[in-house]
């Protein structure tokens, strides 16, 4: 047995030996492989993930989303971890929408998977369930999937931009995809540390279109049910606001119910509504005088071989005639005033054969022959609105430059670009893209257009106390390169109101078969419609103030102060009886009544109120004790402001003439 | 030898109170992204809350379902003579 001094030295030595190999190992595994074991311990507790960024949302112009991103979830199931497979089963196939018959199934899985995509509201209870394992994704939702669905188009299946603004504004609106890594605990589920972000993820910009949500939806259902009425084919409605280029409502369908973005993309002859181009180039080259008449030939006249008819036969037409009743004739005679290249360049100044620019994908150019490709009757067709086509919102910009002034502005449908804090980072300017014509000239084609809904083709869209300018355009329709026999494009473009516009709206119905076929008939009541739901709509961005000012037509009594208006809709009892013959009744005597209780006597006798001048009510035209058809409008005149209206009232103006069926 | 346990015992407590910093971080660390983690879901779950009532809200207000309701009540959509801006004296609203 050795000495205690020397068992201790050996124990001494065999514990340093120890800690040496200690050390050496350590020095190995630290120094030696130290990286590797790193990468490996960071790989058990972290994972690098990829943060896909929050797409852009897309709004109205009222701040209504259009299209938003939101967090959904995928669910996974892990049968063997459930507590109570039974209760939880309950509670997973409720949320997720299981029938008994899936839930045993994925019970006899290892791992259960449900794509969904479920919302968060929907989940919320399975997260404190164990076994139930969720995995985030963002998604795109349309809240209204009809609003605008073509316009705003969708995405593809890569999660980026597959068509309409989708597609166009994709770099806008995508955002960058950052990258960070999560740590994981002993389950391996995943938690996020914002110390751990590599590259955090940019969300995409907001997007505020200038379309108005409820103008949309007034455009929308007029149009289906103007399709559904008339068993057509399809048809387009545009809405723009001629003093920015803002596009307000754009709503397109087919017979099926599919909505394609045929405003942009489809093209088509678009007949009469052209030829107020024609009057355009003839005024402004001064080449007509309001006094020239041509003659009416009949109904019928022959140039370069093809015959040229009118609907409704005049003797002779000035060239306000020729737009007021349409005459093919006439504006045809007029048009060969022109030289062919100051007709092209008009046209082309109007943006004919060429994009707006507006943006949306694959927009269609038209087309418009230079004056080198023309044939002899190239010219009369060219002014009646053939060997030309158009989309829709071609049409709808040019008549806005005649709203306008005579400036064309290019269309747009952004109207500002937002980053996530809310920063405008561009803010729609009206971008002009030429003086077509001058404002004089501008100002008398809105009256010629006036002339259309007043005494002509256009009367169907007449309103009463709002001033309407428009022009009616029925076509033939070009079937496999030929006109097809009975198939025609009715169209409609107003102007609104007709003094001061503030909106132009283009309606186009795409081969009507039941009733008439012609715009006077199809679509000029369409948008009397929308026109009379427009005014009624509270939110719709319309300048009430400057409506009040433009003259009304039911009663030219001027008020005496243009000062601010109050937008107010007087309900109205009324109901008319269908069946009855035109009613005539007493009017009320409303003298010194209050403005509100005046307007509703007279709502109770069935009268419509046409009301001037502000305070108690003074007088009646047609006065108290006279008789007036029910349903007339009585002009209503009160204590201020209506004095002067008093020394020269007026009687409401004549109803709108209804006439023959025209082009 | 009595120098050496102290040394030894120093080793110790600074390993321990080392190794209890350590302990705590991670732990804190892990506790604070659980409840980002947590924040995170009631976040998504309050902005789907909202989101669903917006819809209800939005197709509560649409014309297809407050027309037909109007109409059965006896109401209709006003034709434009029956729509009165009046006018305000001054200017004032």
């Amino acid at each position: 047995m050795a000495k205690p001094a020397v068992r201790l030295q050996v124990v001494e030595f065999g514990v340093f030996v120890g800690l040496a190999l200690l050390v050496a190992r350590a020095a190995h595994v630290q120094l030696i492989h130290g990286r590797r074991w790193a990468e490996e311990a960071q790989a058990q507790r972290t994972e690098r993930v990829v943060l896909p960024a929050r797409r852009g949302t897309l709004y109205d112009r009222h701040g209504t989303p259009l299209a938003v991103t939101q967090e959904t979830y995928h669910v996974g199931i892990a049968p063997n971890e459930l507590r109570d497979p039974a209760v939880d089963g309950a509670v997973i196939s409720r949320r997720l929408g299981l029938t008994a018959r899936t839930w045993q199934e994925a019970l006899r899985r290892r791992y259960a998977y449900f794509a969904g995509p479920y919302s968060a509201l929907e989940v919320q209870p399975l997260r404190s369930v164990r076994g139930v394992h969720l995995e985030s994704v963002l998604n795109r939702f349309y809240p209204d999937p009809g609003v605008a669905r073509a316009t705003i188009g969708r995405l593809g299946d890569d999660g980026a931009g597959g068509s309409g603004l989708e597609k166009m504004l994709d770099s806008l609106l995508a955002g960058r995809a950052g990258a960070a890594v999560v740590l994981k605990d002993r389950a391996g589920r995943e938690y996020e540390s914002p110390a751990r972000v590599i590259a955090p993820p940019v969300p995409g910009l907001d997007v505020v279109l200038t379309l108005d949500g409820e103008l949309q939806e007034i455009a929308q259902r007029a149009l289906d049910d103007a399709l559904r009425r008339m068993d057509a084919d399809g048809g387009d409605v545009v809405m723009l606001d001629p003093g920015t280029g803002e596009v307000l409502a754009l709503a397109s369908r087919t017979r099926g119910g599919s909505a394609r973005p045929s405003a942009f993309t489809d093209t088509f002859e678009p007949g009469s509504i052209a030829k107020i181009f024609a009057a355009a180039s003839l005024l402004a080259l001064r080449r007509v005088s309001p006094a020239d008449h041509v003659s009416g030939e009949g109904g019928t006249w022959r140039l370069a071989g093809r015959t040229i008819t009118d609907d409704d036969p005049q003797p002779s037409l000035t060239l306000a005639d020729a737009i007021r009743v349409s005459s093919n004739i006439g504006i045809a005679k007029f048009a060969a005033r022109l030289e062919p290249e100051e007709q092209y360049a008009m046209l082309r100044d109007f943006g004919f054969g060429a994009p707006t620019g507006i943006e949306f994908p694959a927009e269609a150019t038209g087309r418009l022959r230079p004056p080198s490709e023309w044939s002899r009757p190239s010219a009369a067709s060219l002014s009646m609105g053939y060997e030309l086509s158009v989309t829709p919102i071609q049409i709808a910009t040019a008549y806005g430059a005649l709203a306008n002034d005579g400036l064309l502005l290019q269309p747009t449908l952004i109207r500002e670009v937002r980053n996530v804090p809310g920063g405008v980072r561009y803010r729609h300017r009206p971008e002009p893209v030429r003086r077509v014509v001058s404002p004089a000239v501008a100002a008398t084609l809105r009256t010629l257009l006036r002339g259309v809904v007043e005494h002509g083709t256009g009367a169907e869209a007449a309103l009463t106390n709002f001033p309407v300018a428009a022009k009616t355009g029925t076509a033939r329709r070009v079937v496999n390169g030929r006109y097809a026999a009975g198939e025609y494009t009715a169209s409609f473009a107003a102007l609104f109101p007709a003094d001061k516009p503030q909106l132009v709206l283009v309606v186009k119905i795409d081969n009507p078969h039941k009733g008439s076929y012609f715009a006077a008939q199809t679509a000029a009541p369409v948008t009397r419609s929308m026109l009379e739901q427009t005014l009624a709509a509270g939110t719709v961005a319309l300048d009430r103030a400057r409506l009040s000012t433009a003259a009304p037509r039911a009663a030219a009594a001027p008020l005496e102060d243009g000062g601010g208006v109050v937008p107010y809709v007087v309900p109205w009892p009324y109901r008319p009886d269908s069946t009855g013959a035109a009613l005539r009744l007493t009017v009320p005597d409303v003298t010194n009544l209050g403005m509100r209780e005046a307007v509703r006597r007279l709502h109770r006798r069935g009268f419509r109120v046409a009301l001037r001048g502000w305070g108690a009510a003074e007088h009646t035209w047609p006065a108290a004790g006279d008789s007036a058809t029910v349903g007339s409008v009585v002009t209503l005149f009160a204590q201020a402001g209506g004095h002067v209206a008093r020394a020269t009232p007026r009687a409401p103006a004549p109803a709108p003439v209804r006439r023959r069926p025209r082009r | 030898m009595a120098r050496g346990r102290h040394w030894v015992a120093l080793w110790l407590v600074a390993f321990l109170v080392t190794t209890w910093i350590v302990y705590a971080r991670q732990t804190a660390a892990i506790r604070t992204a659980r409840a980002l983690a947590d924040l995170r879901a009631r976040r998504a779950n309050l902005d789907g809350h909202r989101a669903d009532l917006e819809r209800r809200i939005r197709t509560g207000e649409s014309r297809a379902v407050l027309v037909p309701r109007a109409q059965q009540r006896g109401l209709h959509l006003p034709s434009d003579s029956e729509i009165v801006l009046i006018p305000a004296p001054g200017g004032s609203h």
